[in-house]
């Protein structure tokens, strides 16, 4: 019974993912004006090359062959060439990921641990102090725009941690150790911006799960059976609270990603978020439309991750 | 040999505002090992409330006065973490609603296991190992330790809560209305357990509920709540035959007939409000007896009998 | 940032059929409701007074650029040399318009979505939610970098950009809420006495709706403000028209920072940020005063008290006789 289920979301996110490539495939052919009208916008542009561009990419097809044709590269990994600078998609994009992975995971995880002390704190000590300064804090973070709360830190710190780029050009034979704090002093300011802008909305949503879990039975049987507030916590309270919290985090998983492309055009880190932008203001669309297809499917996987965890975590569901 | 004394307890509850209401008004009873006593009212009488104060679980918004002896010693009061300490160990509860005291993500077995890990009490394998002994005896099987909640009935759960309750051995059992939202069947089980269990281990019982016949059947005595204060005290037997205050007669006569004729009798009104004190018995207006002192005097608990005390004034020289 | 409203498809609380009365009451004693609801109102008023109440002409130069903030010039100048305060003033306008106008297109095409889906259930609901969900995976700045990029920088564009964007979640609470509505039992009463489906929902569903679509609309105005911050910032937006994203990009583009002009960065995110603040204080509590949650803590920093015997009797609290 609980494989069945495990199965079912499986396949239901597999046809997400199947609808969200295609619906991605349309967006960006029903796009005005064809695709190559940025490129043959060079000045000896003649009307031979355009012709001879289009053919190249396929751009003259009937729309269905050209899906056909899409879906069939994809499944062999190919996501076409970029416009810009003729790389493979795919590469650039993996490139692009690589920098950004570390970042927005650094960011992630602190946000997490930020999340969850405000959480326990506000819920434990409620309508004390305590509580009204941390979830106020909360409140006042996730209410600073993005790339805002960027410029302040970079107002801040400047001087003191870099503002831009993934590393200095300019070390000269760096040893394991420089070079390794000059990637996290790069990456210190982006991941901060991006874990302090997440956290308000995550601590509230758990306080208040949190508060409904402190309000029921079993807690004050807990309490009844011996165990200090602190055991009651974190064996009953914190692991029921984050069943809500969970389906909620499915939700956020969005903001992340545009956090991340506003914390990355402040800090000039090349990441996907940046990529996109680039590849928005160049109209180099194959790799928009790659960019695209993979955040989709990174929040498709991601929502079934979260969907999994939830149900490690419930044993109601599927019973 | 007395385990259990409470004496003069007395809680209130904040209300928003700045008032309060008095929920417990001098609540005094005592328990001896081995000696079942029921505590009856209706609801909102503060017979949970009462419960609660014992283990020290009132929430912030309560304050207390009174004592409350555990082998003489006032625990009322102490420290947190010597609360902690008697907790579950020197006297346990089950709560009203077991349904919703176990916890829904984790399995029955490992929920009777937690305190006795928290007090030393067993460890590991010999933990588990008692816990399926602890589902034996109250008659479900040892294997559904590795069950969650949901998966069990009402009644099972109940019995779950009770085997809980017995896991660190305890003294005192506080039971509040541990029988409500079970079939009759079941019900009779549960009363038997708590019998056989009280008698075979010398456990002192507390057996909170509505119910009079019920407590009739179990307790060797009673006394009986009405808007927080203690209004007859006795034991069951002179409870039934001889009660001293009009409510519990009253309350004998809601019980149905099975197989009588008489028409379904229920006490009209219904009980005081407990935030604003009033002159007077606070039975006054929903009894049948009442006279011109009613009104002004509020009865004391007096002695009208061997180890019988009522509150009322029909019990004075004037009432006769 | 995130404003999140509570899960979108948990089972709203059956709560009070008439909400309206005593939920007024509810949301002015809570405080925070109060503080957001005036710092809405302090900036609508300025907003609405803007040409009254700017002490100079924007964006026209009045000074040296960047100058910083003096008597004449509370905040300062900005990258033109235009008055922090004044550009401030006149910022407010465009951005709350924004905030309001996508709010209104966001509510009008989520609470047409969200109704339908609940109310008639069944395969309108299925196929309506699975459109919604496709909707939903869609990272959205990235689309509406996308769309905004492509349409061009105009304000409607932005507007509609924005709202369009969010009807998806707006659609899934409402649905959530009319859902356990339809099942009201004088809902089904009045169907079953024959009423049309039309004239059902205007008159039991949209009413019952009223304080949650309240909620939402206030809501999706924070966040409506924060995209537009976003897309003037990525410079997608409309250059000639001055709003406190605007003021932002900017000063980002024309190296305030390195200017050392903090005065051109810091106000206009400040008024973000509180009207952002305001708005998820007031939504918030307007969504809480609908599902009370249980006002219950088994555990909490306080404990009981022990009130203090004389002679033997206790001392009672005040008032309790």
């Amino acid at each position: 019974m609980r494989t069945r289920y495990i199965l079912r979301r499986l396949v239901a996110a597999a046809v997400t993912a199947f609808v969200a490539v295609t619906l991605n495939f349309l967006l960006f052919r029903a796009v005005p004006g064809t695709a190559v009208s940025n490129l043959s916008a060079v000045p000896d542009a003649s009307p031979a090359l355009r012709d001879a561009l289009i053919r190249e990419f396929g751009l003259d097809r009937p729309k269905w062959e050209q899906y056909v044709l899409y879906m069939r590269e994809l499944a062999q990994g190919n996501l076409g060439i970029s416009y810009d600078n003729r790389q493979p998609v795919a590469a650039n994009l993996a490139t692009a990921l690589g920098n950004s992975l570390p970042m927005v995971a650094l960011g992630v995880v602190f946000a997490l641990i930020l999340a969850t002390v405000t959480a326990v704190l506000a819920a434990w000590k409620r309508r004390t102090v305590v509580d009204y300064a941390s979830t106020g804090a909360a409140i006042v973070f996730s209410s600073f725009p993005t790339h805002w709360l960027a410029l302040m830190l970079l107002i801040m710190f400047a001087g003191i941690l870099p503002s831009s780029g993934t590393s200095d050009p300019f070390l000269i034979n760096p040893s394991f150790w420089e070079r390794t704090w000059d990637r996290l002093s790069h990456m210190a300011l982006p991941s901060l911006t991006l874990a302090l802008s997440l956290y308000g909305g995550l601590a509230v949503i758990f306080r208040s799960a949190l508060l409904e879990t402190l309000g029921e039975d079993y807690v004050l049987t807990a309490k009844a059976k011996g165990l200090s507030d602190w055991g009651v916590l974190r064996k009953h309270a914190l692991r029921n609270a984050m069943l809500p919290t969970t389906t909620m985090i499915g939700l956020y998983l969005a903001f992340m990603v545009t956090g991340a492309i506003l914390v990355e055009t402040v800090f000039s880190w090349p990441g996907v978020g940046r990529v996109i932008f680039q590849a928005v203001l160049d109209r180099d669309y194959p790799m928009l439309q790659g960019a695209f297809l993979m955040l989709t499917l990174s929040v498709v996987v991601m929502n079934l991750v979260v969907d999994l965890l939830y149900f490690k975590l419930d044993p109601r569901i599927a019973a | 040999m007395t385990v259990l004394a409470v004496r003069d307890l007395n809680v209130w509850f904040d209300l928003p505002g700045g008032r309060a209401v008095h929920a417990v008004r001098g609540a005094s009873f005592t328990v001896n090992e081995g000696e079942r006593l029921g505590i009856v009212g209706e609801s909102g009488c503060g017979k949970s409330t009462t419960a609660l104060a014992i283990l020290g679980l009132l929430p912030s918004s309560a304050s207390v006065a009174g004592e409350v002896l555990l082998d003489g010693k006032n625990i009322l009061g102490a420290s947190e973490a010597t609360m902690r300490r008697s907790r579950w160990r020197e006297v346990a509860m089950v709560f009203q609603g077991s349904m919703n005291a176990l916890n829904p993500v984790k399995t029955v077995g490992a929920q009777i296991v937690e305190p006795m890990m928290v007090h030393g009490t067993a460890q590991g394998h010999a933990a588990r190992a008692r816990a399926g002994e602890l589902l034996e005896m109250v008659g479900i099987p040892a294997g559904t330790t590795a069950r969650y909640p949901h998966e069990l009935s009402g009644g099972m759960r109940q019995r779950v809560c009770l085997a809980m309750a017995l896991a660190c051995e305890p003294r005192v059992l506080l039971a509040d209305e541990p029988t409500t939202a079970l079939d009759v069947i079941v019900q009779a089980q549960v009363l038997q357990l708590l019998i056989d269990l009280s008698t075979q281990r010398q456990l002192a019982l507390v057996l909170i509920t509505h119910d009079l016949p019920v407590v009739a059947q179990v307790c060797h005595r009673a006394a009986v709540m009405y808007a927080g204060e203690m209004v007859e005290r006795a034991s069951t037997d002179a409870l039934a035959s001889d009660p001293r205050h009009p409510y519990t007669r009253m309350l004998w006569n809601t019980v149905p007939d099975l197989y009588g004729d008489h028409e379904v009798v229920s006490i009209p009104g219904s009980p005081p409000r407990l935030d604003t004190g009033s002159a007077g018995c606070p039975f006054f207006p929903r009894c049948d007896s009442g006279f011109d002192r009613c009104t002004r005097d509020n009865p004391v608990l007096l002695p009208v009998g061997d180890r019988h005390d009522a509150s009322c004034h029909l019990n004075t020289d004037e009432g006769s | 940032m995130s404003i999140v409203l509570a899960d979108p498809d948990a089972p709203v609380a059956a709560g009070t059929d008439r909400p309206g009365r005593t939920g007024k009451r509810i949301i002015w004693e809570r405080p925070s409701a109060v503080l957001g609801a005036a710092i809405l109102f302090l900036f609508m008023v300025v907003a609405l007074a803007g040409p009254w109440l700017q002490p100079y002409p924007v964006p026209q130069q009045v000074g040296p650029v960047y100058g910083p903030p003096s008597a004449r010039h509370l905040l300062g100048l900005d990258d033109v040399g235009g008055d922090v305060v004044s550009l401030l003033i006149r910022g407010s306008r465009v951005s709350l318009l924004i905030g309001f106008a996508a709010m209104a297109v966001a509510m009008v095409v989520g609470t047409s979505v969200g109704v339908a889906s609940g109310y008639f259930g069944g395969r309108t609901d299925a196929v309506l939610m699975r459109l919604t969900d496709y909707f939903l995976v869609i990272p959205y700045l990235p689309l509406m970098i996308v769309i905004a990029a492509i349409w061009g920088p105009s304000l409607d564009h932005i507007i509609l950009v924005i709202g369009l964007l969010q009807w998806r979640w707006t659609a899934r609470i409402v649905r959530a809420q009319v859902k356990s509505i339809r099942e009201r039992v004088y809902v089904r009463r009045a169907l079953a006495l024959g009423a049309g489906h039309g004239r059902t929902v205007v008159r039991h569903v949209l009413p019952q709706l009223g304080p949650l679509l309240v909620s939402i609309g206030i809501l999706s105005v924070a966040n409506a403000i924060f995209a537009e911050t976003a897309l003037a910032f990525l410079g997608l937006s409309d250059p000639t028209a001055i709003s406190w994203g605007g003021m932002i990009h900017n000063a980002f583009q024309r190296a305030a920072i390195s200017s050392g002009a903090w005065w051109a960065v810091v106000p206009p995110g400040v008024c973000v940020t509180l009207v952002i603040a305001g708005c998820y204080l007031l939504g918030q509590s307007i969504e809480e005063s609908l599902n009370p949650r249980l006002r219950v803590a088994h555990l909490s920093g306080r404990r009981f008290r022990i009130r203090p015997t004389v002679g033997d009797h206790p001392v009672p609290p005040v008032e309790s006789q």
